[in-house]
Order: structure tokens, then C-alpha cells, then sequence
């Protein structure tokens, strides 16, 4: 995956570890690769700690478990890297001082606290959100600088920083934006920066399982899996159902599966015949990590000259301006960014800049986006009807296609990666990106500062990572395009393909910036 | 006019054609009713008719329009028009069928014939409360258009509607998009495919507007907001036309929806006959009578308690007899029934009380064809009742409220009400159904045993004071205001401009600040905040809840399907009062037990599955109100009365299985299994004057309680001083929330009351009084349970260092509030009146009341102690009544002023 400079820290809730086989566990620890294993708490589950240090070659902690006698302990990620775990809030409270000497260690300091009581309350009826166990953070903590904490108690992505009055715990200040900006607030506060490990709601169900990419300075980046991205249950059509009673049958891995002849496999209860092929096909694709067509159908654009692969970037989810819009031409090469940097308070220069070039210039190619239809294609259709109403009808007529609806929503094709997201499916199929380490809701906070305080602003760095994007989607589009087709591999029945949109594929649908 | 005579069950055939206008009138219907007993419980009023005010179409209407219409416009019609065209909103608020509808399809028709003039388009959102009446709208607009000659096509988009191509024609091709707010509040999530329609809609229709009161009410109030937002995004600014029953604040309460002035159109310029109002109160049950002691009276309402003192025939089994007896003499009638069930029952009954009395019945089958309606039935099924309703081919209907809303049934001759429906504004609107165009009209009211029946029936001026209802919606409500903002951010950016217009800064701000620390919005005010949360936080706003703690219903496994109480989710107020498991629940006249309740999961649900129980349950609560807040206070004589904001305990801790036939309980003291509820709401408090309650105590000091159930003197009072004075601040309290939907369209299940010797205990004390803070910081002092809220509050009583005063508090039960002690508060006198009248009035007899006057069946303290005499004692003084004034000079010689008063406070 990316990033493999830093540690990585797994954050896996007990419900994940228990009542899975250990052969989806192994699957877990051989894709992610983690440096150290964090068993969220704050729950004491001894039986899930078991078998995590078990099934694990990394070293696993517990927090409820971390006796040592000690309220606090210390826990390596990597070789380079520790971090200060504590038991709980009531054992913090108890003993503050423990902290406080454990994190003033000049010989190494630890790079972040775990607590998982840590926890935000919202009242609506007050309009408050606090943070519960600010007093124990603030007795604890060093005051005059930022102190990362790390918890389940808030969901896997979420980065606040809290200043707190040392003496009291009382909520001076919240930064939103720290991942911009992270000060501390002066010496006689406690700044602690809140950084979630726990799950996330997704349209599908809920991402539990994170991973935190760490180096000295924090977390330097924060992916999210479901459950159902390992083992059996990452084949589409096997749900956790099917995978008990494939389990039942000794059969626990992909490579099991592939091993069990098709007709044995539609013998099973729930699975039929049509099921089975599709399951073969799928664990093929995961395991060889090449995409598989499952139709006849032409890709999108496949014939004549290639689809204009775009991206746009926005200044949140619910845009104001779409000031990045990336064109890459396959035909020449080329990449064209179209950026709005000097009148961020005006939407339409961009777009009327996309519209003339793309008029003008290539008024017979066609657009490519990655999940276009929920998100570019949506918001550049009413940006340019409410902006450049004049190019509405052009813009309506320009042939658009989704190369995330045509394989994964419309079941056209299988794909290999965990999760649907471009960068996971480019780097399963082997795509090498730039690096840019952001992502859209790092971007989008970036110009959103850009636009409110006119600061410097990375271009490039931006810029870069637009651009890489739409080069992934393109080499997605180019394995797919030669990828066998349907009738080309002798297993596969076009009727098969009906309804062959994998299950798994909810966790592709975006549930925030980082997805795209 | 003792007809209990055999010789007039002969009864004579009636006598057709000797009346011009109405089959029976009031008085005949007394003289030919078999067995009609005491003049005392029958008054026959009369409701003068009023002539029709017109205007000629061509006036107000192009001629295009005006011309292919039959009839000239109602006054009301025309006024409304001409607001229209001076570009105000509007709000109609008129009687049923005076034409309502008429207005906004001519108004549709103006607009898209001046936009088809300037070759652009005219679109307009038509909102109904139900799907049922959106069907029916469908149908009537799309003639009302072929009347007119015009090409404008009206479609229905809803729940209902096909997905995918046939929604996509829609919203890209209709003029007219009919639809309620459930589904405004999902669609707006993908706004950008209603581009068309939202960009062009110059007009928004909310038919029905004052159904949106309380917590629905609120919502309604946020989706209109967030729309407007997005229409202006669109840059659309429809003009908004509300319809509504007669109510009385229709200008207030339209506003408070729209959040835009309003043109009030209320004179109503159609013509109504002259009508008769039989208030019929039925006769005394005969003890010995079994077949009057009927197993479905229970049925009646959930919230009846069947064991009033003067025991009268149930109005379930009472007004059939009068619907068959209406029908029979060839006036076809509709019958109002408060549940599915009843109206059923109703129709069986009906041919029952035929058989039972064929000597006056002597042809059995005339005026027979009688049919139930209620939207349990299959659309097929009630179009059929409908359309042979309205052809004449039926002669009677007993339907539920499903037919009070603008269903176009025609004009009966009839109307009999079962039980009072609860708000003048209703009862108007059922009997409007009545009145063959200015032709003498008939309506019966049949009253139930309820407080409000009996009230009612012992006021029927009440009735007829020119005064309705006022309708409270109410957008203060922060935590239903904080779940809309998140969608409002999820539709378009929440950005500066939406201070004031969506919300005020201050409030938009604390909201955004609260949001952004809960990792649920990003951004910046000055640029844009997006929401980050789960997707579509649309689908997690419940209408008719605060919180996002909504419990959905389900059916236990293995039941059939066609059970299905198809209920709408539940407030986790509402599920752990009356939903706990083994509660058996009516809802929509079917009889349901909870046989499992999931507090935990995330998706929280309440299971059922039907039963036919010969109980029902009633749930016991314990409640007290902790950190008061007064915000607002004002005087009223010597009494103080505040409003305010407070944290409310309520623990729904036992319930009692009682029988469906006599209200005896079967069992008591059940465990309900419920946790213990904390809510932040808003509240008013009276505080009675120090001088009024010494003498009050003084008066009442020999009251004391029977320790009926044994079980010794747990609270230490009965034999205190201050138990009668107590009794009757308790009864004032039950009476005055009783009464209070006399005066305010409010639901007496969303409040709550607290009758306490020590109100200053339930306040939030300053900072450092008795070493703690008043509210619980970060690590929730706060009790956690009643027992320990109790125990405070007595702890706080013994440390106060001056004498507290005592009075009641009345609580809105919904997290944050609904605007009904709010209103209340305003009103405080008015309700105070009522209360009063309710009381010195009842029949009863009893010190300590009956259920039709101070007694409360979700009573936390088994209604006890009451005292009527005092609480009028309170009241009389509160209202500045005479009989208040000579209290105090009896008791100020006999002031003892040495007892201590003792903490007593009463649900």
C-alpha cells in the first residue's frame, strides 16, 4: 500500500477478531502488514486479545489490558516509533502523574497517547459537543504543546484539536483544521489533538477496521476496511452466511476455494450453480490480481478515440467552486489542468475555460470519471448550467461515462483491491502513483484556507495530485480494455453476468473526501 | 319528553316531502330516537347559515380562465387570488369545501400561461399531509385543468411512485409535482435532478397547514427552510399559498411555518345552510344491562380510562345506534369513529341496534347500506366507498379521521361525531362534511366519557365562542434545529448569507461549532461547510421525533404481513411510556403487543405482534423536574408565572394490565424494564403566593389519605398539614394540562406535570450553593436515575435557607421541547379558566375527583392526593375571583407558621 516509510498501527475492534476464522485474521495481517496491533478497547475482551496476539506477528495491545501494574504503558510500532497507552479514563484519573512522567521521557518521547474512553458527547438540545475526559487529558497532559490522542471512541478519520485549560479540563478552543494548522494555545493550556481509530458508518454497513500510518511527527494518514474486505467474505456473493458454511467445510481461504470444484461448491446450501462460477472468478481475480471482464459488453468509449479521463477537486463535499478540473488525453499523453487561483470568490472562469477547450479543441471525445455519476458529472452539470448557461446544451451533450458504474455498479467486470476506491484498484493493478500523501479532503481543506486567508498555497503539490488520479484511472481503464472479455474464458455463461454486482462493493461508495 | 314508552317504539314511517331541507331535524331525531330518556343530557343548538358573497370571474381572471368557468368565484376565492397577483403569500382559511383548492390551481394556471406567454415554463410544488389526499388532489386538479382547457400536467411523486424512468419523466416533465413533506426532506438530498422543476417553481402549495403542529409541525417548519434555501440556489422565489382549516392564529402559525409574512384570507364568502348541533350525551348504563357493558369501549381512545363515576352508555356503542337511526329516516350520514376498529364495529352495530328494535324499525332495509372507510382499506375499495358516497348510492359511512382531511366526498346530510375529536378545529372541520349547499344541515355530537367529552358536554357554548384553537409549531426546538442543519449542509454549503435567513447567527454558529467538534461538518462559515458525516443524513430525520433516538416498528417473525400496524417510527419517548415490553397498544383500532424492545443496536426497534387481549396497559410514572431555568417570567396578581428551560426525569418504571370492560386493574406494579430517561426541555411553572398557601393549608389541614393498599406510609404524609393544600396544587396541575387542548392545538401525551410544595428545589441553584454547580459540567453530576433525582431534590429542600414556593410545573415530554409550555405560558389564564370550569363543574361529587375532571390515567402518583376544592381555591384566586379573596382573612389569625413544610412533589 502506500507509504511504507513510516508504522503502521491496525486498529481492529474485538467483534472483528471474534467469530471470524483465524484464515481471514492471517489474510488481514498479510495485506495490511502491520507494525503493531491495537485491540480497541474500552471494553475488556480477553479471548479477542488472545487470539489477536495469536494470529498476529506484529505485537498486539489491549488497552483495558495493559496492567504492568502501570496505568500507563509503552508500546513500540516499528522499530523507530512508541506510543503511551493507557488503560483507562478511571486509571488516569487516579494517577495522572504516571502520564505526565512517561510522556516528559526525554530518552523517547511517545508520539501519541491511546485512550479509548476518550470520546466526544454532543448534546443537541445545548448545542454542545465536549470531550469526555478533558479533566483527566488536561491533568495529565503536558500543557504548551500538542499531544496526539489516539481512541475509538470517535470514528476512524476524525482530527480534532482540543485546547483545554490545564487547571480545569474547561474547553478554551476547538481547531478544526489541524491537519492545516497545529499550535498549541500557550502554556497554561493542554492541546490535545483527537485522532479516531474507531468504525465509520458507510452506506453499506460500517468500515471497522483502520489502519494508521505513523512516523514521528503522528498519524500521517488514516485508511479504513470493512470487515468483509478479508478472507472468504472479500469474494463477491459470500457473505458471512455463506462463509460459515463454506467454513463448515473446511474450506477458509480463496486459494480453498479456487481448490473446490464447482460442482461441489453449488452443492452447498445458499449457493447455487451461477453463484459458485461468479465466487471462482472473483477469488481468481483477488488472488492473480488482474481484473476480470464479465460481459460482452465494450468498455465505455472502446472504440475510436480514447475517453478524456478527468478528475475535479472542490472545496468540500458540498462545493462552492470546483477550482481543480484535471483532463488527461491518452491520445497524446498530455495532461491539461484547468485551476482557479486568482478569483477563488468566482466558479465560472474554470469551468468556462474546461468548456471552451474542451469545445473547441475536442468536441467529439467523450469524459471518463471514477464514480462520476455521484460526484464530478453531478456537480459540473450544475455548476455549468448555473455558471456558463450558455454551454449548458454543449456540456449535455458531451457522452459521459463512469468507469466505476460501468464495472462495479452495472457488473460489467471484476476488479482485484480490497476496496473500490481508484487508489486501491490502481495499486492492485498495479498502478505507482505519485506519493502526494493527500487526499480530496486534505485538498479541499487546503484551498478552502486558501480562499479565507489568500496564504501560499502548494500548486504543484496539489496540482500533482489531481493529475495522478486521472492517470490511475486511465491504467485502470487500459487493464480492463485487455482484460479478456466474456466469451473469451470458457467458465463463464452470459446470463451469469445478471446481477453479478459484487456485494462487497458498498464500501466504494463515497462516504467522504479520503474515498476519492 | 320521556319517550322510554312502549307506545312510541311503534314510531311512525317518516313522512316524506313535508320538509324542504333536511330528512330529520334536530327535534325530530329527539322525538322519533327509540328510548330516549332525560332532556338533561341532550341540548340542541342552532348555528345560523350564511349567504353566499361572489365575485364576477372576469374581475379576477383573464378571460381565458375566466371563461370555461361554470360558477362566479367566492369572495374569499377572489381575495386570495388578488394577494396572489400582488405577490404576497397567502394562507385560506376557510371551511371545508369552500373552495381551496380552487385558488392555487387558478393561481397554477395564471402562472403557466403568462410563462408559456414569455415561452419559458411555470412549475408549482403541491405538499398534501397524506399520500391518500395526494391521489385524490391528482385527480381533482387534472379535471379542474381539462374544465379549463389547459394542458398542464399534474403527477403525484412520492413513496409510491415507480423508481427510476418514471420518476426521471417527472421531475423533468410535469408542471405540477404533488407530494408531502416526507418525501421533500429525501429529495432534497438530490436536488440537482429537480433542477428543472426547482428552478422554474413559482409556487408552493401547503395544503392542510395546520395539521403541522407540535413535533411534526417543527419539522415541516425545517423542510420548508431547507427548500427555500435550495429553490434560491435555483434562483426561484415561489410564492408560498397555505390552506388550512379554521384555526385561530392561521397568521402566526403560517409564518412560523414559512418563515415569510402572510396574507390571512378568512372571510369566508361561501354559502352555508342554517345547522343544527345535537350535543348527546349518552343515558345512564343500566348496572344490570350486560349487553351495554361492551368489550370495545376501550377501543375508544388510548387513552380512556373507563371507570368514570357517572357511568353512561359508551359513545362506541351509543352513536351507531344514532347512524342507523339517521339513516333509516333518509338523511345519509357520516359517522366520525377515533380508530380503524370502531369504524367497523360501528357498521355492525348499526345493523344491530335495527334488529334489536324491529317493531320501530319495520322495514329493515331501508337506509341500510352502510360502510366503514379508513386507510386500512385498499385504494380500490375506499375510491368505491368514496364514489358511491358521493352518487348517493350509499346512505351511510363510518369512517376514522381519514376522511376529515379534503377527500372530495360530496355533501351529506349528517354528521355524527363519536366522542369529541379532541380540538374545535377538528370538530369543525367533521361537521362541515354536513350541509347540502345552503340546505339545513344535521351534525350529532355523541359524547365520550373523556374529560374533554364531558366538558363538552356541560359547556356547549364552548363550541359556539367565535374563538378556535391556536396551532402551535414551534422552531426553537434546538435539537430538531441542529439534525436539520446537517441536511441543510449535505444540500449545498451552509455559507454567512444563511445567518438570518436560515437561522439566526449566533444559533448557526453554536450549531456549526457543535457539529464541527463532533467530526460531523467541515469547513468554514466564510467559505463553505460541507457535511462529513454517514451518508444522507436525510434518512435519519424522523417527522415526528426530536432526537434521532427513533425506534422502528416491526412485526414479531412469522406473523402475516397483512398485520402490519404500518407504523410511523417512534420518538424513544413515546417507546419507553407506552411501547415497554408486554404493553398491549391500539393503534389505528388494532390491538398490538410489544413482545421485544432492542434499545441498543443501532438501529433501535420495537416489535409487535396483533393480539385480542381483553386488557389494556397503563404505564406508572415517576418523574421530577431538576435545574429549572426562568428565562421569562411575568406576574399575574400575586402569583408568578415563569417559563423556562430544565432537565426533566422521567422513569416509566411499572405498568398495570387493566381490564377492557370496568377499568379494574387485572395486575399491577409490572416491571417495564425500562431505563430511566433524561430530558432537556422547556417548561412553565406557576408559583402560588406564600399568603395564599398558608391559608389554603390551614383550610384543608384535617385532609388526610386512606393507606388503601397496606402498605404503610412509604413518603412519611400522609399525616402531614399540607396534604390537602398539596392535593389540590396536584388536581390544578392535572386539570390545567387536561384542558389545555381547549385552547392550543397541543397533544396532551407530549406534556407532562409536576405538582411540588418546593419549587425552589427543582431549580438550578447558583454556583456554590451547597458546594456544587447547579448543571453537571463535563462529568455528568447529574442523577442519573429518579431515585437519586428525588433524593436530591429533598437534599436541596432541607438545605434551602428561605421557605420555597410551592406551585406545579407543566413540561413539554420531548427532548428540547416543543412549544407547548411555551404556549401555555402565553395563554396561562385562558387554560387556568378552562381548568377552573372543568372542575367546580364536574358531577362527580368526590373530593378527589373523577377521570372526567382531575384524574389522570398516566398519573405517577395513582391519583393521589387530589383535592378539587382546593385547586379551585387556587385557581379562583389565580383568576382573581372573588370566592380567592376571603381566603386568607379566615386563616391569618390561625397561622401556626411552625410546620415545616415537608418536600412533597406529584406527577
Amino acid at each position: 500500500m502506500t507509504n511504507r516509510d513510516g508504522a503502521r498501527l491496525l486498529a481492529l475492534p474485538p467483534s472483528a477478531v471474534l467469530g471470524r476464522p483465524t484464515e481471514t485474521l492471517a489474510d488481514v495481517d498479510t495485506t495490511l502488514e502491520p507494525d503493531a496491533v491495537w485491540l480497541l478497547g474500552p471494553e475488556r475482551e480477553a479471548r479477542a486479545f488472545a487470539r489477536t496476539r495469536q494470529m498476529f506477528d506484529a505485537p498486539a495491545f489491549h488497552p483495558p489490558l495493559e496492567t504492568d501494574g502501570e496505568v500507563v504503558s509503552r508500546q513500540p510500532i516499528g522499530t523507530e516509533l512508541e506510543i503511551a497507552v493507557v488503560r483507562s479514563l478511571r486509571a488516569l484519573r487516579a494517577s495522572p502523574a504516571d502520564v505526565s512522567s512517561a510522556l516528559s521521557d526525554s530518552r523517547s518521547t511517545p508520539i501519541a497517547v491511546v485512550c479509548d474512553d476518550v470520546t466526544t458527547t454532543t448534546r443537541p438540545t445545548a448545542l454542545e459537543t465536549g470531550l469526555e475526559g478533558a479533566a483527566e487529558l488536561a491533568a495529565a497532559l503536558p500543557p504548551g504543546r500538542v499531544t496526539t490522542v489516539l481512541t475509538s471512541g470517535v470514528p476512524a478519520g476524525y482530527d480534532e484539536l482540543w485546547h483545554l485549560a490545564a487547571e480545569t479540563g474547561a474547553i478554551r478552543a476547538v481547531e478544526h483544521e489541524p491537519q492545516l494548522e497545529c499550535e498549541p494555545a500557550g502554556d497554561d493550556c493542554v492541546s490535545v489533538r483527537v485522532r479516531g481509530a474507531g468504525p465509520v458508518e458507510g452506506y453499506g454497513g460500517s468500515a471497522s477496521l483502520s489502519v494508521l500510518e505513523l512516523d514521528e511527527t503522528g498519524v500521517t494518514a488514516v485508511d479504513t476496511y470493512e470487515r468483509s474486505d478479508f478472507g472468504l467474505e472479500a469474494v463477491a456473493g459470500i457473505g458471512p452466511k455463506t462463509a460459515e458454511r463454506l467454513a463448515d467445510a473446511e474450506v477458509t481461504t480463496r486459494a480453498e476455494l479456487l481448490e473446490t470444484p464447482i460442482d461441489k461448491l453449488a452443492g452447498y446450501p445458499g449457493v447455487g450453480r451461477d453463484s459458485a462460477h461468479r465466487m471462482h472468478r472473483h477469488a481468481t481475480v483477488l488472488e492473480a490480481g488482474e481484473p476480470r471482464r464479465l460481459t460482452d459488453e465494450s468498455l465505455p468509449a472502446e472504440s475510436g478515440r480514447p475517453p478524456l479521463c478527468l478528475d475535479i477537486e472542490t472545496d468540500g463535499l458540498s462545493p462552492t467552486i470546483l477550482w481543480q478540473i484535471g483532463v488527461y488525453d491518452p491520445a497524446d499523453d498530455s495532461y491539461r489542468a484547468f485551476v482557479e487561483r486568482d478569483d477563488p470568490d468566482d466558479p465560472a472562469p474554470v469551468l468556462e475555460a474546461l468548456c471552451d477547450w474542451l469545445f473547441a479543441s475536442h468536441p467529439d471525445r467523450a469524459l471518463l470519471t471514477w464514480n462520476g455519476w455521484r460526484f464530478d458529472y453531478r456537480h459540473l452539470g450544475a455548476f455549468v448550467a448555473r455558471h456558463v448557461p450558455y454551454y449548458v446544451e454543449e456540456w449535455e451533450s458531451v457522452p459521459k461515462f463512469d468507469l466505476y458504474d460501468w464495472a462495479v455498479r452495472e457488473g460489467h467486470a471484476l476488479l482485484p483491491g480490497r476496496t473500490n476506491k481508484l487508489e486501491d484498484v490502481a495499486g492492485a493493478l498495479g498502478y505507482e502513483g505519485a506519493e502526494t500523501g493527500l487526499d480530496g479532503a486534505q485538498t479541499a481543506a487546503a484551498y478552502q484556507r486558501f480562499l479565507r486567508t489568500g496564504e501560499e498555497f502548494d500548486w504543484g503539490r496539489h496540482e500533482a495530485y489531481c493529475e495522478d488520479d486521472c492517470r490511475a484511472l486511465w491504467h485502470v481503464y487500459e487493464r480492463l480494455r485487455d482484460a479478456p472479455r466474456a466469451t473469451d474464458s470458457s467458465d463463464t455463461s452470459p446470463a451469469e453476468a445478471e446481477g453479478a454486482t459484487p456485494s462487497g462493493t458498498t464500501g466504494g461508495e463515497q462516504t467522504g473526501l479520503g474515498d476519492f | 319528553m320521556d319517550t322510554d314508552d312502549a307506545a312510541d317504539e311503534d314510531g311512525t314511517e317518516p313522512t316524506d316531502g313535508s320538509r324542504e331541507d333536511v330528512p330529520v331535524t334536530g327535534d325530530e331525531l329527539l322525538e322519533t330516537f327509540p328510548r330516549y330518556r332525560d332532556e338533561e343530557d341532550v341540548s340542541v343548538l342552532e348555528i345560523p347559515g350564511r349567504e353566499a358573497s361572489t365575485v364576477p370571474n372576469d374581475e379576477v381572471l383573464r378571460p381565458e380562465l375566466a371563461g370555461p368557468l361554470e360558477y362566479d368565484l367566492y369572495a374569499h376565492q377572489a381575495e386570495a387570488l388578488a394577494a396572489l397577483e400582488h405577490d404576497e403569500n397567502i394562507c385560506v382559511a376557510t371551511s371545508t369545501s369552500s373552495g381551496k383548492t380552487r385558488i392555487y390551481a387558478l393561481q397554477i394556471a395564471r402562472n403557466v400561461l403568462e410563462a408559456r406567454a414569455r415561452g419559458e415554463r411555470s412549475t408549482a410544488y403541491v405538499l398534501y399531509p397524506t399520500k391518500a389526499l395526494s391521489r385524490d388532489q391528482e385527480r381533482e386538479l387534472n379535471d379542474f385543468f381539462d374544465v379549463l382547457g389547459l394542458d398542464i400536467s399534474v403527477r403525484v411523486y412520492d413513496g409510491d411512485t415507480d423508481p427510476g424512468e418514471t420518476r426521471r419523466q417527472i421531475r423533468e416533465g410535469a408542471d405540477v409535482i404533488i407530494s408531502n413533506f416526507a418525501g421533500v426532506n429525501t429529495y432534497l438530498h438530490d436536488h440537482d435532478r429537480w433542477a428543472r422543476f426547482l428552478s422554474t417553481c413559482d409556487l408552493v402549495v401547503v395544503d392542510e397547514s395546520h395539521t403541522y403542529t407540535g413535533v411534526h409541525g417543527m419539522h415541516v417548519a425545517w423542510v420548508i427552510r431547507r427548500l427555500k434555501r435550495v429553490l434560491e440556489y435555483y434562483g426561484a422565489d415561489p410564492q408560498f399559498a397555505l390552506t388550512s382549516a379554521t384555526i385561530g392564529n392561521p397568521g402566526e402559525h403560517s409564518s412560523a411555518l414559512i418563515a415569510e409574512s402572510v396574507t390571512v384570507v378568512d372571510e369566508d364568502g361561501s354559502p352555508t345552510g342554517p345547522r343544527e348541533l345535537v350535543l348527546w350525551n349518552p343515558p345512564a348504563r343500566a348496572r344490570a344491562d350486560g349487553s351495554d357493558g361492551d368489550s370495545a369501549t376501550a377501543g375508544g381512545s388510548e387513552d380512556e380510562a373507563d371507570n368514570a363515576v357517572v357511568e353512561r352508555v359508551p359513545a362506541s356503542v351509543e352513536a351507531p345506534k344514532l347512524l342507523s337511526h339517521l339513516c333509516y329516516h333518509d338523511a345519509q350520514t357520516l359517522l366520525f369513529t377515533p380508530s380503524r376498529k370502531l369504524a367497523e364495529l360501528s357498521v355492525k352495530r348499526a345493523s344491530t341496534h335495527r334488529r334489536d328494535r324491529s317493531r320501530y324499525y319495520a322495514n329493515p332495509d331501508r337506509g341500510s347500506e352502510i360502510e366503514p372507510y379508513h386507510a386500512g382499506h385498499s385504494r380500490t375499495k375506499r375510491h368505491g366507498t368514496e364514489h358511491r358516497l358521493k352518487t348517493g348510492a350509499l346512505d351511510g359511512v363510518a369512517s376514522t379521521n381519514a376522511l376529515e382531511l379534503g377527500i372530495n366526498v360530496g355533501e351529506m346530510d349528517t354528521t355524527v361525531q363519536l366522542g369529541y375529536p379532541g380540538q374545535r378545529q377538528s370538530f369543525w372541520q367533521q361537521i362541515g362534511r354536513a350541509g347540502r349547499g345552503t340546505r339545513r344541515a344535521l351534525s350529532v355530537l355523541v359524547a365520550g366519557h373523556r374529560t374533554l367529552d364531558q366538558y363538552v358536554a356541560n359547556n356547549p357554548d364552548y363550541l359556539l365562542e367565535t374563538d378556535v384553537e391556536d396551532a402551535v409549531v414551534d422552531v426553537d426546538n434546538d435539537a430538531v434545529f441542529a439534525r436539520h442543519l446537517l441536511c441543510a449542509a449535505d444540500e449545498l454549503a451552509l455559507k454567512g448569507a444563511d445567518a438570518g435567513a436560515f437561522a439566526e447567527r449566533e444559533r448557526l454558529e453554536r450549531a456549526v461549532e457543535m457539529w464541527c467538534r463532533a467530526g460531523r461538518l467541515a469547513g468554514h462559515l466564510e467559505t463553505g461547510i460541507s457535511y462529513v458525516g454517514p451518508p444522507r443524513p436525510q434518512g435519519s430525520i424522523s417527522l415526528y421525533a426530536t432526537s434521532g433516538e427513533e425506534y422502528a416498528v416491526e412485526l414479531a417473525d412469522g406473523v402475516d404481513e397483512r398485520h402490519d400496524p404500518e407504523m410511523e417510527p417512534l420518538a424513544e419517548e413515546r417507546v419507553l411510556r407506552d411501547f415497554h415490553e408486554g404493553a398491549v397498544r391500539l393503534h389505528e383500532g388494532r390491538q398490538y403487543e410489544v413482545c421485544a424492545v432492542d434499545h441498543d443496536s443501532p438501529r433501535p426497534t420495537v416489535t409487535l405482534r396483533p393480539t385480542d387481549a381483553d386488557c389494556y396497559t397503563r404505564t406508572r410514572t415517576d418523574v421530577t423536574v431538576l435545574d429549572a431555568v426562568s428565562e421569562e417570567s411575568r406576574e399575574i396578581g400575586d402569583f408568578t408565572l415563569h417559563f423556562g428551560r430544565g432537565q426533566v426525569l422521567v422513569y416509566h418504571g411499572t405498568y398495570d394490565r387493566v381490564d377492557v370492560d370496568n377499568g379494574d386493574p387485572k395486575e399491577q406494579g409490572l416491571p417495564t424494564e425500562n431505563p430511566p430517561l433524561s430530558i432537556e426541555t422547556q417548561l412553565c411553572w406557576l408559583e402560588v403566593p406564600d399568603a395564599l398557601e398558608r391559608a389554603l393549608v390551614e383550610r384543608y389541614r384535617e385532609f388526610s389519605l386512606e393507606d388503601e393498599d397496606g402498605d404503610g406510609d412509604e413518603d412519611g404524609i400522609a399525616e402531614t398539614a399540607h396534604l390537602g393544600y398539596a392535593g389540590g396544587l396536584h388536581a390544578a396541575e392535572h386539570a390545567t394540562i387536561g384542558v389545555a387542548p381547549l385552547e392550543l392545538m397541543v397533544d396532551k401525551r407530549d406534556l407532562g406535570g409536576l405538582a411540588t410544595l418546593s419549587i425552589d428545589s427543582h431549580l438550578e441553584r447558583e454556583r456554590g450553593e451547597n458546594g456544587t454547580t447547579g448543571k453537571g459540567g463535563t462529568s455528568g453530576e447529574a442523577p442519573r436515575n429518579v431515585a437519586a433525582a428525588e433524593a436530591t431534590v429533598r437534599q436541596i429542600a432541607d438545605g434551602l435557607e428561605h421557605e420555597p414556593k410551592s406551585g406545579w410545573f407543566i413540561y413539554d415530554g420531548i427532548d428540547g421541547g416543543l412549544g407547548f409550555s411555551r404556549a401555555i405560558y402565553e395563554n396561562f389564564e385562558a387554560v387556568a379558566e378552562r381548568a377552573r370550569e372543568l372542575i367546580a363543574d364536574c358531577d362527580c361529587g368526590r373530593v378527589d375527583g373523577c377521570p372526567a375532571c382531575v384524574m389522570d390515567d398516566q398519573c405517577g402518583n395513582d391519583n393521589q392526593p387530589l383535592h378539587r376544592e382546593a385547586a379551585v381555591d387556587v385557581l379562583d384566586r389565580l383568576l382573581g375571583n372573588e370566592s380567592g379573596e376571603a381566603l386568607e382573612a379566615d386563616a391569618a389569625e390561625s397561622e401556626s407558621g411552625s410546620d415545616r413544610r415537608p418536600p412533597l412533589f406529584y406527577s
